[in-house]
């Protein structure tokens, strides 16, 4: 025989009470997980090793909702709505010089040291600025080649959000 | 009381599922995605009758002619009917355990025969043992022709400058 909180929480009553709490419950998971903390499930390779592909994470949309967008940061850039997403590191705010010289980054010219990557291919882009109202983002993985790698400066309105943990 | 409140609850029901199952043109243009995603995607081992037929209803859900602009690909142009049919046979060839989706279909109706429509297609298979996942937003016109929805132009965008 359960005691009786456990048996009263595996099987409530359907009563009145536990109706609205139901009903308050789900509404309350609608709007969290439906609109502010978003589950994500990676598919893919281009932010190994900091995320491996079929491991899940969260998109907190308000993450910049009072401050803009920093480098470093891990960001979630939407296609045509919020059900497929880019996963991605920003390397360069707008104003900032971003280029590749033998697959390391430079921003502004200065060589930039990034921890996070740990497989590196020999890329090679030349300089470019970042646009007014946009950001510079790669995947953390530069192991493949640069063709088959999806990064570049993206528009500040198709980030939907910082990326936790 | 309770009878009232029962009855106003299944009429509002019943009104719901009258809404949900009324056919609009958005739904239909709705089910043309559907059919698209299905026909696009080729299951492991299918014959090869079967991928041939598929192909063929895949490019029958489109105009004659049908403009397809991928800038990526430097392709900008009009695809006849037959084009259409072999370029769906050789990705199809090309991607053989692969299924196509469409999320996110926002649909325009811009008039009683055309919509505008963006969506998000998204490719998962496998190529020689390989996982491969992969996404493209695109914007398509559908137009109404005698009364059957046909997508007329596809515009896959880039909104990722390197």
């Amino acid at each position: 025989m359960l005691p009786t909180p456990i048996h009263r929480f595996l099987f409530p009553s359907l009563d009145k009470r536990f109706l609205i709490r139901l009903f308050l419950v789900a509404i309350a998971c609608y709007l969290i997980f439906g609109h502010l903390l978003l589950p994500l499930r990676v598919q893919g390779l281009s932010m190994e090793p900091t995320y491996h592909d079929r491991s899940f994470a969260f998109c907190w949309r308000l993450q910049y909702l009072f401050s803009p967008p920093e480098r470093f940061d891990v960001v979630t850039v939407r296609y045509s709505g919020r059900t497929v997403m880019l996963l991605k590191r920003i390397v360069a705010l707008q104003g900032d010089t971003v280029e590749f010289r033998k697959g390391m980054l430079y921003v502004n010219g200065k060589l930039i040291e990034e921890p996070y990557v740990r497989h590196r291919s020999a890329w090679e882009l030349p300089p470019r600025t970042v646009a007014p109202g946009h950001v510079y983002v790669v995947g953390d993985n530069r192991g493949t080649p640069m063709a088959q790698h999806r990064f570049g400066e993206v528009n500040l309105n198709r980030i939907v959000g910082g990326v936790i943990p | 009381m309770n009878n009232k409140i029962l009855l106003t609850a299944i009429l509002l029901v019943v009104c719901g599922a009258i809404l949900f199952l009324w056919p609009s043109d958005e739904k239909k243009i709705r089910g043309k995605f559907a059919s698209l995603a299905e026909y696009s995607s080729t299951e492991q081992a299918e014959p090869v009758l079967e991928t041939m037929k598929k192909a063929a209803q895949a490019a029958k859900l489109c105009t004659e002619p049908c403009l397809i602009h991928v800038e990526s690909l430097k392709i900008d142009r009009e695809f006849s009917q037959k084009e259409l049919n072999e370029r769906f046979l050789m990705m199809k060839k090309r991607l053989p355990d692969t299924e196509f989706k469409f999320h996110d279909i926002v649909v325009d109706i811009a008039g009683d025969d055309r919509a505008e429509v963006t969506t998000t297609l998204r490719i998962v298979g496998t190529i020689v043992d390989e996982q491969i996942t992969d996404a493209y937003e695109i914007d398509i016109t559908a137009e109404k022709r005698d009364g059957d929805w046909l997508f007329s132009s596809f515009t896959v965008v880039e909104f990722m400058k390197k």
